[in-house]
């Protein structure tokens, strides 16, 4: 059965990370192929998914020579315990 | 992913167990900075590093009993998510883990015509670029704070899938979730941000 646009909307993060399950795959193609609203919003989560890769918080924090000798001397600490 | 300096599980985990203060080192410069960074999406910046630091003492006590059901990187990002859990589980007053599974829709149903197709449909966006949508300091602002606003599992899910890039499978052992809770997970925190850019966009 086709989806409806709602149910575009529900599994557009699961359509574009290739998790759909393969009968439900035809039906958003053809669903899609037919609807320029919906193609809108899946290309704009797609930009949304794209930028928030991209935003400075994304990069994980870099860690310190210092930080580090500091938690290594916290785990030696630990295993005398 | 692979660290090029950090050498694989089964040559590090023996060194790690017999306390080498160099495999210490090694570890902590390969995955510190990653655990912070999932530590700060679910309980904030501010205590973020040290509850990475108190993952790390747990990892040592719980090494011994490691299975290898998965790789040693997942492994120690499932505790500092645990570890970050409880932190927030004793620490907070409002905030429940549960609510990120609600089962509210994804777009609000006004928008869609009785037969579930859309009324009110999206609008174009001025921007068709990340680079070109993150050059305003406003837009930027605004998803920082829709990101912000996120309960603390879909604010890890996003981090783990789109900032670090991990798999879903990887993701759903870490944050200890079902795979289809940890999609609900991911597809709510991506829309929120949509929608932050949305509502931007038709100013
Ligand atoms: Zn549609």
């Amino acid at each position: 059965m086709m989806p409806s646009c709602k149910d575009i909307t529900e599994h557009s993060s699961d359509y574009l990370d290739r998790n759909l399950p393969w009968w439900k795959r035809p039906g958003y193609w053809l669903h899609l192929a037919m609807c320029v609203h919906c193609r809108r919003y899946v290309e704009q989560l797609k930009l949304t998914v794209n930028t928030i890769s991209k935003l400075p918080d994304a990069t994980p924090p870099g860690v310190t020579a210092g930080q580090i000798q500091k938690i290594v001397e916290k785990m030696k600490q630990s295993t005398k315990e | 992913m692979a660290n090029p300096t950090l050498p694989g599980d089964d040559e590090l985990i023996p060194r790690l167990l017999a306390q080498d203060e160099t495999s210490y080192a090694q570890i902590v410069a390969a995955y510190h900075g990653l655990m912070v960074h999932l530590a700060r999406a679910i309980v904030g910046e501010a205590i973020a590093d040290e509850v990475a630091q108190e993952a790390w003492v747990a990892v040592l006590r719980a090494l011994p009993g490691f299975e290898r059901r998965s790789s040693l990187k997942t492994w120690i990002l499932r505790i500092v998510s645990n570890t970050a859990k409880s932190r927030l589980r004793h620490e907070s007053r409002t905030v429940s883990l549960d609510e990120s599974f609600e089962e509210s829709p994804i777009v609000d149903p006004a928008r869609f015509k009785p037969n579930a197709h859309w009324a009110s449909p999206p609008a174009m966006w001025h921007a068709d670029t990340p680079d070109a949508l993150l050059a305003s300091t406003e837009l930027r602002n605004c998803i920082s704070d829709a990101l912000a606003v996120l309960p603390p599992l879909q604010r890890a899910a996003v981090t783990l899938r789109d900032m670090q890039g991990l798999s879903m499978e990887v993701i759903c052992k870490v944050l200890e979730v079902s795979e289809s809770n940890g999609r609900v997970l991911l597809h709510r925190a991506r829309s929120r941000i949509q929608m932050a850019i949305e509502e931007y966009e038709k100013q």
